[in-house]
């Protein structure tokens, strides 16, 4: 099925004026923002992607999972993740010792790639949402929220809690039978870290965040 | 007033702001990043990465990724070798997971990358039938999949180091790393509105 593409003229004031169109990051189709209800989602009509958002709670929302986000985060990091118990020696895993690990271990590529995709990146997301969030609830800082929201956009993709989470699973399945497994406290933690990671990494869009800005703070400083 | 074609107008990749392309550089009102059209330049990137990441991928696949050392005897498996010793203990779905994320997942990279790029370059890709948004789409979902091997090796080798039983990680561990940390470049390299152009350009 061939769609035919009409090629339109628009006129617009200035380009400025181009805050009211927003292009589907799925398919790239053009689409006009028009005002919807509170609670309300609007998506893409050609592939159903979601577009943005109209909810006055997600600044409050998302600050309070980001700041219960590192507090899980903080858990999972200094208790142990797993306990096994082979040949009579009882063995535990930290993230820190996962990654000091590979790198005593001579594996100073990995190490250190391990150490930014599950330690630093995902602190540093943590960080950054909680200043964003508090600085966008206060209204202030117009220059500071853009650096943060450029420097959000640049290590989003490279943060990898989840996956890390579904390998000690596989890790774990592997060992089934040869070892006797305690889970730790630290696992829970991660477990609950990983459900607000992805609510506030992959269901919070970042065109949603620069709408919001513009929002809290331009529109103020206009008044 | 300005009159502007709706196809003149492009996201821009860090904040997907709505910007009109103006020829060369174009810098995102908005966010002040970047939004390279330097038209004969442009694939360029994507493509070495994609080309480092294939030559990567080949040690990954020949050296060993696990060495078991039991009571003096060593045992190295590779990534295949892995996960044909899992599927012959009976864990079906873990050996399927395996082999979904660390031999699936990154060829069917390689080849969307590899399409992609010659598609928006050479005209004989320029077929509307496939969604190109949709594959690129799928790449940038089921990319970061493939590190789960490397860190099922980093797991296990942080548990198990006594000094009777060990397990270390081999070289295809560090190979099968860069492999799948250049794929991810090379499909966040790759310029989307180049999709729409090649489309664009065919009508």
């Amino acid at each position: 099925m061939n769609k035919l593409v009409i090629i339109i003229a628009m006129k617009i004031k200035n380009e400025d004026d181009l805050d009211n169109y927003i292009i589907c990051h799925k398919c790239f189709t053009l689409h006009k923002i028009i005002p919807i209800k509170d609670g309300y989602m609007a998506s893409c009509n050609e592939c159903g992607a979601m577009l943005y958002r109209y909810d006055t709670k997600l600044v409050d929302k998302s600050l309070a999972l980001s700041i219960s986000g590192l507090i899980f985060f903080i858990l999972a990091n200094f208790f142990p993740i797993v306990k096994i118990e082979i040949l009579g020696h009882d063995q535990f895993i930290t993230i820190s010792k996962t990654i000091f690990t590979l790198i005593d271990s001579g594996f100073y590529i990995v190490g250190i790639l391990c150490m930014f995709l599950i330690f630093i990146f995902p602190l540093m997301i943590l960080i950054i949402d909680i200043i964003l969030f508090t600085l966008l609830k206060l209204r202030r800082s117009k220059k500071f929220t853009k650096t943060l929201l450029v420097l959000l956009a640049h290590i989003l993709p490279w943060s990898m809690p989840d996956i890390f989470l579904i390998s000690i699973l596989v890790a774990l399945v592997k060992l089934i039978g040869y070892v006797q497994i305690d889970m730790g406290m630290a696992f829970y933690a991660l477990i609950i870290f990983v459900l607000i990671d992805i609510y506030i990494v992959k269901k919070v869009k970042i065109s949603e965040l620069w709408i919001l800005r513009e929002n809290m703070i331009l529109k103020r400083s206009k008044n | 007033m300005i009159d502007v074609e709706e196809n003149r107008l492009i996201p821009c990749p860090i904040c997907n702001a709505v910007n009109i392309d103006r020829g060369n550089k174009n810098i995102c009102r908005r966010c002040g990043s970047a939004i390279y059209q330097h038209k004969n330049f442009i694939t360029e990137k994507s493509w070495a990465y994609l080309i480092t990441a294939i030559i990567a991928y080949i040690p990954a696949n020949l050296y060993p990724m696990l060495i078991t050392n039991k009571f003096g005897t060593h045992q190295s498996s590779t990534i295949l070798g892995g996960v044909v010793h899992l599927w012959e203990n009976g864990s079906y779905p873990i050996a399927m997971v395996i082999f979904f994320a660390s031999i699936v997942v990154p060829l069917l990279k390689f080849f969307i990358l590899f399409y992609l790029l010659i598609s928006v370059k050479y005209p004989f890709g320029k077929d509307k039938k496939v969604d190109k948004h949709k594959l690129y789409y799928i790449t940038e979902v089921i990319g970061p999949w493939s590190m789960i091997d490397v860190f099922v090796v980093a797991i296990l080798t942080a548990l198990i180091h006594l000094s009777n039983i060990s397990i270390v990680a081999g070289t295809a561990a560090t190979a099968f790393a860069i492999s799948v940390f250049f794929t991810l470049l090379s499909a966040h390299a790759f310029d989307e509105t180049l999709i729409r152009e090649n489309i664009k350009d065919s009508k």
